[in-house]
């Protein structure tokens, strides 16, 4: 699903060159539910950003999907981003002027999907995370749990193949977290492929893998499973 | 197209959208109103004036002592005499005003002697036989005035035209269904008729006003050199010899008498100069008015640059969010072009309504000619262009956000 080989990310100034990838090597298969650890600094979300192509690399492969991502145009890689990728950010990110119905919409605008079907998706997407009552409220009257649920349900409305959460639990009460995490749960259950970047070793400890982060390089990948439930379903099926 | 999220989000925005949506309805009303004025004026300074302008020239000259009737209209004579004589001139006359001058005489026409509301008024020019060639103004009915038809009238003495030449426009405004053409008329308080005995074509009065529109056309030539403190020979030099001809005219009439005075600024003017002159006041409305338009444009524009910019800075995570979400840059250009349209479309409507009123309130005071839909139209199209045209480096700008900034902190 996303395959990074030998990687780079290096930020040039006139006076200095910073790497905040170096030779990154990491292979997430469809399905998995990874969590990336790290100390602040170590490029975790430098690596979500490029996994994510919100940002460009310097050296090294990226195939996501089966696609070499390296060579695509702007165009391309917003395709990509809004067919293939959902994401969930540790500040919610929802647009104020919107309500939770018109901030789930926006990216299947962007898909150019018909009206019909956008109502149809956005409300499947709020009713999985418990929120078709509140399609009309607005992000500042909803609580910090009930926003990142809304941006949950905006990543799932256009049925990614990957969903890329970065600390989606860092502005939450613990309580609130708890909720959040278990609904990530339910998703990769359901068959999603998550990657994870946190710095909470409890939540790291849920998912399927963890792959730790220091200096810009993969330093530990273990493949321990840590959820049954999925593997288990797999094999009923 | 995403109207409808755009829209929620401006009706949040209420302040910045509401002003700039007024400043640009004020504007359309202004500049709608000011260019439709502006056009109105530019039609009348190029109105025709019936006088052949090129290669005429007027000269004013004064008496400077108190003259006999007899006198001033022997010195006049032979004025007249001696510039007719000159090589470079063609033909010369005299006359107390002439087309566009700006004053002279103006004088009521009746039907009939028991007439008291009068039917209309005219500028009233003296003439001689010379006159309507010196104009190169052409009679299109009856004749010209005979020399012995030709008088001559103090400025006090009562009207007592007996033969009467016309110009087109009068001729019409009087004997709208009939040949005017041997007709009589009374003109000022003169109770014997007056009979006219030729039609021009075209002349301008001297009136160059609007509060004169009504009577810009009506002139009326009376048979008569006025014998007053003052006269203007009209002169029209042989073509190509128009400079030669005003130096040597002066020269001519100082050679007659040096107890004249010529003003030494503006007492010899082409008829260009009298055009150029005649119409100062509407040259510099024009300019007035068009500086204004101007001016009204680029604040307009400056706001609306100034919003936008100020709205791309505030919503800069935002459109790096909407980018990670798979907007391309031409979605986030379109947006703010879109947006900016909506806001434009909401000033332009209510600028319809203010443009028709403003229009309303100075057809009704200041007798404006109700404006054209043209200029209305073409005052919408020309601020949609503006507005896009200032949104379009802010929105550019906006355009390049790259997503990454949807993970910058805040």
């Amino acid at each position: 699903m996303l395959k990074m080989t030998h990687l780079s990310k290096v930020y040039r100034t006139e006076v200095v060159e910073t790497y905040a990838l170096r030779d990154f090597n990491i292979d997430v298969k469809e399905g998995e539910f990874v969590a990336v650890t790290g100390p602040s600094g170590s490029g975790k979300t430098t690596f979500l950003t490029i996994a994510g192509l919100l940002e460009t690399f310097t050296g090294g492969h990226y195939h996501l999907d089966g696609i070499e991502v390296s060579q695509l145009n702007d165009n391309a890689r917003s395709k990509i981003r809004n067919e293939k990728i959902g994401f969930i950010f540790q500040a919610f990110n929802l647009i104020p002027d919107l309500n939770v119905y018109d901030n789930v919409e926006v990216p299947l605008r962007y898909r150019g999907m018909k009206a019909a079907e956008r109502k149809q998706r956005i409300m499947d997407a709020l009713e999985r995370v418990g929120l078709a009552s509140r399609a009309k409220h607005y992000p500042a009257e909803l609580s910090g749990g009930q926003q990142q649920r809304v941006a949950i349900a905006r990543a799932l409305a256009g049925s990614p193949r990957l969903l890329l959460a970065d600390e989606p639990t860092g502005n939450l009460d613990t309580q609130m977290a708890r909720g959040v995490m278990e609904l990530l749960e339910e998703i990769h259950r359901e068959g999603a492929t998550i990657v994870m970047v946190t710095h909470d070793p409890e939540l790291a400890a849920r998912a399927q893998r963890n792959v730790h982060i220091i200096d810009g390089q993969v330093v530990d990948l273990s493949e321990e499973p840590r959820f049954h439930a999925h593997n288990a379903r797999v094999a009923d099926a | 197209m995403q109207i409808g999220p755009i829209l929620v989000a401006l009706r949040r925005h209420k302040a910045g959208t509401t002003l700039i949506a007024l400043q640009i309805a004020l504007t359309l009303a202004i500049v709608c109103n000011a260019l439709f004025i502006i056009q109105q004026r530019l039609v009348r300074v190029d109105r025709p004036s019936g006088v052949q302008e090129t290669n005429l020239f007027v000269i004013q000259n004064d008496w400077p002592q108190k003259l006999s009737p007899q006198d001033a209209d022997a010195r006049m004579r032979a004025d007249l005499q001696a510039l007719r004589g000159l090589s470079s001139v063609q033909d010369a006359s005299s006359s107390n005003s002439f087309p566009l001058r700006g004053s002279g005489w103006d004088n009521f026409v009746r039907m009939t002697p028991e007439q008291v509301k009068m039917t209309t008024d005219t500028a009233i020019f003296f003439s001689d036989e010379h006159t309507l060639a010196t104009l190169g103004t052409r009679l299109i009915a009856g004749r010209n005035f005979r020399s012995e038809e030709v008088g001559s009238q103090g400025g006090t003495d009562p009207m007592h035209a007996r033969q009467i030449i016309v110009s087109k426009g009068l001729a019409q405004l009087l004997f709208p269904h009939d040949s005017a053409l041997g007709k009589t008329v009374y003109v000022s308080g003169d109770n014997a008729p007056s009979t006219i005995i030729g039609v021009t074509d075209t002349l301008q009065a001297h009136m160059t006003g609007l509060w004169a529109q009504a009577y810009a056309y009506n002139a009326l030539l009376v048979p008569a050199r006025l014998t007053g403190d003052s006269t203007f020979y009209l002169v029209r030099a042989r073509p190509g010899q128009l400079a030669d001809a005003m130096r040597q005219a002066k020269a001519a009439l100082y050679a007659q008498t040096r107890m004249r005075m010529i003003p030494p600024h503006d007492g010899v003017m082409t008829f260009a100069q009298v055009r150029e002159r005649a119409y100062d006041a509407d040259y510099g409305m024009a300019i007035l008015m068009g500086i204004i338009c101007a001016v009204l444009l680029v604040i307009t524009a400056a706001g609306i640059v100034g919003l936008t910019s100020f709205w791309v800075g505030q919503r800069r995570r935002q459109i790096g969010v909407r980018r990670a979400l798979g907007a391309r840059q031409r979605d986030i250009l379109g947006y703010f072009l879109t947006e900016n349209l909506l806001i434009t479309l909401g000033g332009v409507l209510l600028g319809i309504v203010l443009a028709l009123s403003m229009n309303l309130w100075l057809v009704l005071r200041l007798g404006v000619q109700p404006l054209s839909l043209t200029y209305l139209a073409a005052g919408v199209v020309l601020l949609l262009l503006l507005g896009q045209g200032a949104v379009l480096a802010p929105a550019m700008k906006a355009s390049r956000v790259p997503p990454v900034e949807a993970t910058r902190s805040v």
